[in-house]
């Protein structure tokens, strides 16, 4: 395997590259608002596929019990994983909030 | 989703042996029906069944994909379906002497479904255990989804 040696970039590069990427504060919110919105309805579509297969069931529609169980899991995987990544913005805030001042 | 591929796939073929459990079911209850269907007036024992699968190959957008370098996910299946349930013809109808059968023909002898209990038992056990092993596998891929969830816990 190669090594390939680091490549620094001169400082008027790294500036160029910066203002290029710049969004307004505002824009920047709304892009997180409008990303976190979509994945939470994600997540909440199969906690509604998992209604929708529990109820067929009771109901004595055409389902298969498995099918019932594996998109009640689906759905219990997918808000986990939603939790872990709450988790983790929450721990962020607060320790930016600890930085003593 | 793509981290339900597995999950998908097992789904297909946990589906695919309950239509087999309910075929073998519907095989050892008509074990004894002499009178299936009828073809040209003379009613014709029941004809024992069995399911063909098939494995489900990906579509051509995915072959595709595969060709073009874009997705290693693709080149894998997408599980297991039914194509069809296909009527044994080849079996023979098992001859019972009973004269006072109904449908009885002029020596005496009836014509009975060819319908093996044993084999049907032995299909039913595969059944089974194939159904149990997909469980695992939805288990392990289940496990291995939460394990996930727990880096850097």
């Amino acid at each position: 395997m190669t090594i390939s040696s680091v490549s620094l970039m001169t400082p008027t590069q790294v500036v160029n590259q910066t203002n290029k990427l710049q969004t307004t504060p505002y824009e920047a919110q709304q892009n997180f608002a409008n990303s976190l919105k979509e994945a939470i309805a994600k997540v909440n579509d199969q906690q509604i596929t998992s209604d929708n297969f529990t109820q067929k069931l009771i109901t004595g529609g055409d389902v298969e019990l498995h099918e019932v169980m594996i998109a009640s899991q689906k759905a219990s995987i997918t808000l986990n994983a939603t939790i872990e990544v709450r988790n983790k913005v929450i721990e962020a805030y607060q320790e930016i909030m600890r930085m003593s001042v | 989703m793509s981290i339900f591929y597995g999950m998908n796939t097992t789904a297909s073929a946990l589906t695919a042996q309950r239509l087999r459990m309910d075929v073998i079911s519907s095989n050892m209850a008509n074990m004894d029906t002499a009178r299936a269907r009828q073809v040209n007036g003379e009613w014709e024992p029941y004809r024992r069944k069995s399911v063909t699968f098939t494995a489900q190959e990906s579509q051509f957008s995915k072959f595709f994909n595969v060709a073009l370098g874009k997705n290693a996910k693709s080149g894998v299946g997408n599980g297991v379906k039914v194509t069809q349930i296909k009527e044994d013809r080849e079996t023979p109808f098992k001859l019972v002497y009973d004269p006072t059968h109904p449908d009885a023909n002029a020596d005496g002898y009836v014509n009975m479904p060819n319908v093996d209990p044993l084999r049907e038992m032995v299909d039913l056990m595969s059944a089974t255990r194939s159904y149990e092993a997909n469980v695992t596998v939805f288990n392990a891929n289940k496990s291995m989804l939460t394990k996930a969830l727990e880096i850097g816990k």
